[in-house]
């Protein structure tokens, strides 16, 4: 024990022959450190950002919908009368009221939709104004006119931009929706064939940056959908739920899957439902873990480097420390615990700086609008600015990797130190 | 009590560089007695160092006995080696060697601290043996605040406070100035006398060789003269 505070106590000294060095060296790892932990909080932060867009631009954090519906997009798949009021009950239920934010139901089909000036084949979406305000961005993004109310007319739709410049509309303008009937019996079926139209009045025009949506959805009311389509009993083609955290998604949709048990419908968080996103999602951490990596295996080698170098130039010393009856055990706690001391002050300024730019990037943001100087390209859907999110758990983990990688390299040189030969290295006795 | 401090054997050993094979010591028959205050000297080459690293354990002979302390260090495992050389083998270098970040008083009591004795012990044992070789008043110093002569005294403090059998002290003077050589040879003395401990240099210098009791010539790996005086012995060039 008394043996190793002299270890300890020499291990500490040493660290502080070469200040300059030992401050630059810790710099480094500690840099390093501070990297892994700005990337890894903008890449949670993009992430969660492209979730949060992605989910409130499609089907919400979980969506209920009848059985087959993901697979096949057929719009005659509706959910059953009784679905929709028995997801809302339930989620006014126990624990799990507090984390719902938002449910819309929503009647989706294809239509064409018409003007003097041209046609184009549309996404239709029947909904509850108010509902779909909790749940959707789109209304948030109006940027002519204004999103439907509960008081709007029947005829009232909301349409992308891109979609209004196609066919020449503009606030107040008319169009003719044409589509094919859901009836009673081509719902239960798929065989309905009567085709349907009505004269719809643009209320409000929105711009996503999403070509997908701009080009070819339109929002109707739920009711209007409907009556144009012949559905009755209120019937919907999903329950689009959006809840406070992501990271509840599983829970959520496990505990609908168990209350809707025997119905024909399917339960699926926004990774089932949106399985191209969660792929991108996946392979850019996989990228970024990569990069990490990179980063690591450098700061690891400069780390390496200089300790090597701190235990080859004092040879001589080791040689004198063996010499005198230090055991090769011995020397060996001494260069780990020397690298263990240089790697506890490189983690303590890494994570100040770490987790100063962190903070930076929470609150002010990172602004990528200068990359676009003549302005945002219209593919971008995503708020150009990025705001970092770092959790407890992944500074725990990052502080973990890199002291352990700080340990395992510090392995090699204490092996070195500990293999000093006598009497090689003592050049004189 | 062992009547004998050293005692070697026909101990042969030779460096191989490659093809090349260089005899360093070729069959040296030697015994030390306990309380001697001896030197080895000859020309570079001849052998000194080699003697001097074996029978402190720091390197091994191809063949021969060497005991050291009542040891046959040719049969000592690595382990055993590094404790006997803690337990009963002093070492002064010829550049001081201590260690940096430690201070005077902690390089002298650092091979106590390895023995595990406890901090109130070590500091009177240490601060007995600095007023004893003049080195009171400087135990917070680090070695470059102090002067060669000082540094070396300091290591000849460190190889002695664990009460060693034998000392083994290479050059010791080589680095110092006459009046330091002097006062360090003067404090190796006293405490050859007092405390009965055995001294082994291997030296160069003159002062060495008039100051010690037996000096014991190389040359070439082999002893080539073995005198022996109760008073300090005159040098020969």
């Amino acid at each position: 024990m008394t043996s190793l505070f002299l270890l300890v106590k020499i291990s500490w000294r040493n660290l502080w022959r070469n200040p300059r060095g030992t401050l630059l060296t810790a710099l480094a790892l500690g840099l390093g450190l501070a990297l892994l932990l700005i990337s890894l909080g903008l890449l949670d932060g993009g992430h969660e950002q492209t979730i949060a867009d992605g989910v409130r631009f499609g089907p919400g954090h979980v969506v209920v919908q009848a059985k087959g519906y993901q697979d096949s997009s057929s719009d005659e798949l509706l959910l059953p009368a009784q679905a929709v009021s028995d997801v809302q009950g339930f989620l006014k239920t126990g624990n799990i009221k507090h984390k719902v934010r938002g449910v819309s139901p929503r009647l989706l089909a294809t239509g064409l939709l018409s003007t003097s000036a041209s046609s184009a084949g549309v996404r239709i979406v029947g909904v509850i104004p108010e509902d779909e305000r909790g749940v959707s961005l789109v209304p948030l993004r109006m940027v002519e006119g204004t999103y439907l109310t509960s008081n709007d007319k029947l005829s009232g739709v909301v349409i992308g931009d891109e979609l209004a410049r196609k066919l020449e509309l503009k606030i107040g303008s008319k169009a003719v929706l044409m589509t094919q009937a859901l009836t009673q019996a081509g719902a239960e079926t798929g065989t309905g064939d009567e085709m349907n139209s009505t004269l719809l009045r643009v209320s409000g025009i929105f711009r996503t940056g999403l070509q997908a949506i701009d080009a070819n959805m339109i929002y109707l009311p739920l009711s209007s959908a409907q009556a144009l389509l012949g559905v009755t009993d209120d019937r919907v083609t999903q329950v689009a739920l959006l809840l406070a955290q992501e990271g509840d998604s599983p829970l959520v949709a496990r505990a609908l899957r168990k209350q809707l048990e025997g119905s024909p419908v399917e339960v699926l968080t926004w990774r089932e439902s949106l399985p191209m996103l969660a792929q991108i999602l996946g392979l850019d951490h996989a990228f970024n873990y990569i990069m990490n990596g990179v980063i690591l295996a450098m700061v690891g080698l400069g780390i390496l480097n200089t300790i090597l170098m701190r235990v080859l130039e004092r040879r001589y010393e080791f040689g004198v420390s063996k010499a005198l009856g230090l055991r090769p055990r011995q020397l060996a706690i001494m260069v780990v615990g020397e690298s263990l001391a240089l790697t506890a002050i490189s983690l303590a300024l890494g994570l100040a700086l770490g987790l100063s730019v962190q903070h930076y990037f929470a609150t002010a943001g990172l602004d990528l609008r200068w990359i676009f100087k003549t302005g945002l390209p219209p593919a971008l859907v995503f708020d150009p600015i990025l705001y970092s999110r770092l959790s407890v758990q992944r500074i725990v983990w990052s502080v973990s990797i890199v002291f352990a990688m700080a340990t395992i390299i510090s392995f090699y040189p204490a092996f070195k130190a500990a293999q000093t030969d006598l009497p090689d290295a003592l050049k004189v006795l | 009590m062992n009547e004998w401090a050293v005692k070697l054997k026909d101990v042969r050993k030779t460096y191989r560089t490659g093809p090349i094979e260089v005899p360093a010591l070729r069959g040296v028959t030697l015994s030390i007695g306990a309380g001697e205050f001896a030197a080895t000297a000859g020309p570079s080459g001849s052998g000194k160092t080699s003697l001097l690293n074996i029978i402190g354990g720091l390197d091994r002979a191809d063949t021969g006995d060497i005991w050291v302390a009542g040891q046959n260090l040719q049969v000592l495992s690595a382990g055993e080696l590094a404790h006997l050389r803690l337990q009963s083998i002093g070492f002064v270098f010829q550049t001081y060697n201590l260690l940096p970040v430690l201070t005077a008083l902690e390089n002298a009591e650092f091979t106590l601290l390895l023995q595990g004795m406890p901090a109130r012990k070590r500091r009177e044992k240490v601060e007995k043996l600095f007023s004893e070789i003049g080195l009171a008043g400087l135990e917070d110093r680090r070695p470059k605040e102090l002067s060669g002569g000082q540094q070396q005294r300091v290591a000849v403090a460190r190889a002695m406070v664990t009460e060693p059998a034998l000392i083994l002290a290479d050059e010791p003077t080589a680095n110092l100035d006459s009046a330091s050589a002097i006062a360090l040879l003067d404090v190796m003395e006293q405490l050859n006398r007092t405390t009965g401990t055995t001294f082994l240099f291997s030296t160069h210098d003159p002062q060495v060789m008039e100051r010690a009791h037996r000096l014991i010539r190389l040359r070439d790996g082999q002893i080539v003269s073995d005198d022996t005086r109760s008073s300090p012995i005159a040098a020969v060039a």
